[in-house]
């Protein structure tokens, strides 16, 4: 048995898996800084190489095709344990069946890769909606920033949507669990990492209309219908800290 | 009254409407600020657990109607607010720009004429898309009695239109508001279709017409068109005895489909006989309309209605207006009145439920609502939900066999969804589908077990006998049921996201091509 370990990258897990077809079988692939030795399993260190990753990329891309291709990267981005050795099974099966793939529900394999896909998309909707502004300098330049601690790794996923929602907005999505921003002004949008401490004070009307929000979410809630077992199986507890409505102060 | 104030009665009075969706329309940032989402986003829940997707607020509260079952019917005593244009149009750009909402909806109590007020919503609706650039959603609602040209305006700058249908039967609106008369409801609900049609964005709720172009003369409603007709006889004869019977609120399931001389209902040459089609005729080609279509309500539990007056209701009004989304308010008794139920009465919350499954049932999985609910069981089972309830009264047709069925079949089986029914029908073109797989599949198998056969197994109780199921589904069901119930307004969790565009189904489609280099690249 050998596990193969790699830096975290998705090119790094792409060598990976050409390491498996050109240098020997993989039984497992980990991140080299969590991964932890056994008796029973050998371990070698792969080195990310661009080259490498590059053809594993097109390969999948061409042989099994661009939609499974989407899905793996998502995947990876999921906080699913194990994702990294259901990636490589999924490359594996998806090289001898090629794009139908997808269709073969029940292989564990497209299951395992579905399921933690499905994962990011769940948290890429939910975060269209709950992700929070508030306006921070004075005078002319404003920023809009939100800080988020989303369970996967996924705010490049919803950069593009609030890019182009927000065109005429500077803002800054904050990953605070993963200390990285999606940073945008004018329509365009990259990701860096990204300490708190740069931040202008608030704008002196933010405290205005956090009010009104919160005065508007509390007015619109009806009292007979009273149900927080519903409001939280769509709202957990985690996703409540930069909530607007549901904190008093913060940022 | 400053803004605090008039944003809590003007939410306040707003809060029982229930369509809330931000979804129908897909659409890129086109003025300086927002976008649409087709399948909506749900930006926050509330403490009774519904989502919150659009600021919504009446423009204002102070009416000079007097329907039994209003809040702000001008007999109650109540404080009154008015938002000014710039005012809520601001507030909303606000809210917005922070990632509270996904844009507005708009209703008023009727302020002193129902055009005076179109016309202060119009103004909101302009100020906001001209002065502050905003592309995002907007729900307008129609109030009874505006005049087409109006309609039309408000509808160049909403995505969604809805006007209330209120009750799904003639005695709730006789009994109950008195000032609304039903035809002044269906008129506004046939223009919209109509300027839908001409303007080429009909599309139709759900998969209910899934594949055909509704764009079409066919559908066009003229005022005499058959449906039209009859509402109008029914009417006219409201004083007659058996006045209840109306094309739609008669609560018979629909027997017209189609009228039966389409040529006759378009009216090519003569632009001018309606002033609204006038309207229309000038019209800029590239003009967009009501993009995400019409929706409507009714109220729930205030009339005595039956499930099945309801869900005829309904039915009728998605063939004929083919408008995309009837919502459902269970009633709260806020006022008391003789005529409604008592104050101290719960909300049918649980009958809502069940309705909103059935209301699925019609647009998703093929089903009519005499299937649903029959003449001689006019109420949905509170235990079941609909489809098995239906299932189990029609044992005959199981098992059915799941490497063999038709689509249309497997959405006939008690726990399989859009979504599974698909993936069976891909994943069977390659290889067979096991019972082991069914469940990786997304099928509830606890459900299904008794009503289907893999490659001619079958796994459920061998004496399908309806009551035993009954009684097992019951039983092992305790907790999901149970949650299903309590899980929100909509039900059962396939009923939540993208409850108007359909289970959000992801399919490979190797044409497509991602960009994601640019994404691992970017860490
Ligand atoms: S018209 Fe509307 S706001 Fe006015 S009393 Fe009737 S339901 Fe209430």
């Amino acid at each position: 048995m050998t596990d193969y370990l790699y830096d975290g990258t998705f090119e790094g897990l792409l060598t990976c898996i050409y390491e498996h077809y050109y240098s020997g079988r993989a039984d497992g692939i980990f991140r080299q800084d969590e991964y932890q030795r056994s008796l029973l399993c050998d371990c070698c260190v792969v080195e990310t190489n661009p080259v490498k990753a590059r053809k594993v990329y097109e390969a999948i891309e061409c042989k099994i095709s661009p939609f499974d291709l989407r899905r793996m990267y998502r995947a990876f981005r999921s906080c699913v344990e194990g994702r990294e050795t259901m990636i490589l099974k999924y490359a594996v099966l998806g090289f001898r069946v090629g794009s139908r793939i997808s269709s073969l529900h029940g292989e564990q394999a497209v299951y395992d890769v579905q399921q933690a896909e499905n994962k990011v998309a769940t948290e890429i909707d939910k975060f269209r909606g709950i992700v929070r502004f508030s306006v921070l300098g004075d005078g002319e330049k404003k920023i809009y920033y939100a800080p988020v601690e989303p369970d996967n790794d996924m705010i490049e996923f919803i950069a593009e949507h609030f890019s182009n929602r927000f065109r005429d907005q500077a803002f800054v999505i904050h990953d605070l669990k993963r200390a990285k921003a999606v940073i945008s002004a004018r329509g365009e949008w990259y990701i860096s990492d990204f300490e708190k401490e740069k931040l202008p004070p608030l704008d002196p009307d933010e405290e205005k209309f956090r009010e009104l929000w919160r005065l508007y979410f509390d007015t619109i809630a009806i009292r007979e219908r009273t149900n927080p077992k519903c409001q939280a199986h769509f709202l957990p507890k985690r996703y409540r800290n930069y909530l607007t409505e549901m904190n008093d102060t913060g940022r | 009254m400053d803004v605090y104030e008039k944003l809590k009665v003007l939410a306040d009075s707003a809060k029982f409407d229930v369509s809330c969706t931000s979804s129908g329309v897909a659409r890129r940032n086109n003025g300086r600020v927002g976008s649409a989402v087709d399948a909506g986003v749900c930006h926050t829940w509330t403490a009774d657990g519904r989502c919150v997707s659009l600021l919504k607020v009446l423009f204002s509260n102070d009416c000079c109607y007097d329907c039994q079952y209003c809040v702000n019917r001008r007999t109650a005593d109540c404080v009154r607010a008015t938002f000014e244009p710039d005012e809520l149009a601001g507030l909303t750009i606000e809210f917005y720009r922070r990632n509270y909402i996904e844009g507005l909806f708009l209703s008023s109590a009727v302020i002193r004429s129902p055009d005076g007020t179109a016309e202060k919503i119009l103004e909101c609706l302009r100020t906001l898309r001209k002065k502050y650039g905003f592309a995002g959603y907007i729900h307008a609602k129609i109030l009874p009695q505006v005049s087409p040209e109006l309609i039309y305006a408000i509808g160049l700058e909403a995505d969604r239109l809805s006007i209330n249908a209120e009750f799904p039967t003639m005695k709730g609106f006789r009994l109950l508001t008195p000032q609304k008369d039903p035809q002044n409801v269906f008129e506004p609900m046939r223009q919209i279709t109509n300027q839908l049609i001409e303007h080429k964005a009909l599309k139709g709720p759900g998969l209910m017409f899934k594949g055909q172009d509704l764009n079409n003369a066919d559908n066009y409603l003229s005022a005499s068109s058959p449906q039209i007709r009859t509402i109008r006889r029914n009417i006219d004869a409201k004083i007659a005895e058996k006045s209840a019977a109306d094309e739609i609120l008669s609560g018979d399931a629909v027997k017209t489909k189609k009228p039966e001389t389409s040529r006759d209902l378009i009216r090519t040459e003569e632009p001018v006989q309606t002033g609204y089609t006038a309207v229309g005729s000038r019209r800029n080609r590239k003009e967009i309309f009501a993009p995400a279509g019409q929706s409507t309500q009714m109220i729930i539990g205030a009339a005595g209605e039956t499930d099945r007056q309801v869900l005829a209701a309904t039915e009728k009004i998605y063939r004929t207006f083919k408008m995309k989304r009837v919502y459902f308010s269970a009633y709260v008794p806020v006022v008391s009145s003789p005529l409604l139920p008592d104050v101290f009465s719960a909300p049918p919350l649980g009958r809502e439920h069940r309705l909103y499954q059935a209301d699925w049932l019609l647009r998703f999985y093929g089903f009519d609502a005499d299937e649903i609910v029959g003449e001689d069981h006019p109420f949905l089972d509170m235990d079941l939900d609909p489809k098995i309830s239906w299932a189990l009264r029609n044992m005959q047709i199981f098992p059915i066999e799941v490497n063999t069925a038709t689509m249309d079949e497997l959405l006939r089986i008690p726990g399989v969804g859009n979504l599974s029914a698909l993936r069976i029908v891909r994943q069977r073109k390659y290889k067979s589908v096991t019972y082991e797989d069914l469940k990786k599949i997304g099928v509830v198998l606890k459900r299904a077990k008794h009503f289907l056969t893999c490659s001619g197994k079958f796994y459920g109780d061998r004496r399908m006998d309806p009551e035993v199921i009954r009684g097992d589904v019951l039983q092992m069901k305790d907790g999901e049921q149970m949650s299903m119930f309590s899980s929100g307004r909509t039900g059962a969790p396939e009923l939540q996201d993208g409850a108007e565009t359909g289970p959000r189904i992801r399919i490979a489609n190797p044409s497509s091509r991602i960009n994601i280099r640019k994404e691992a690249a970017t860490k």
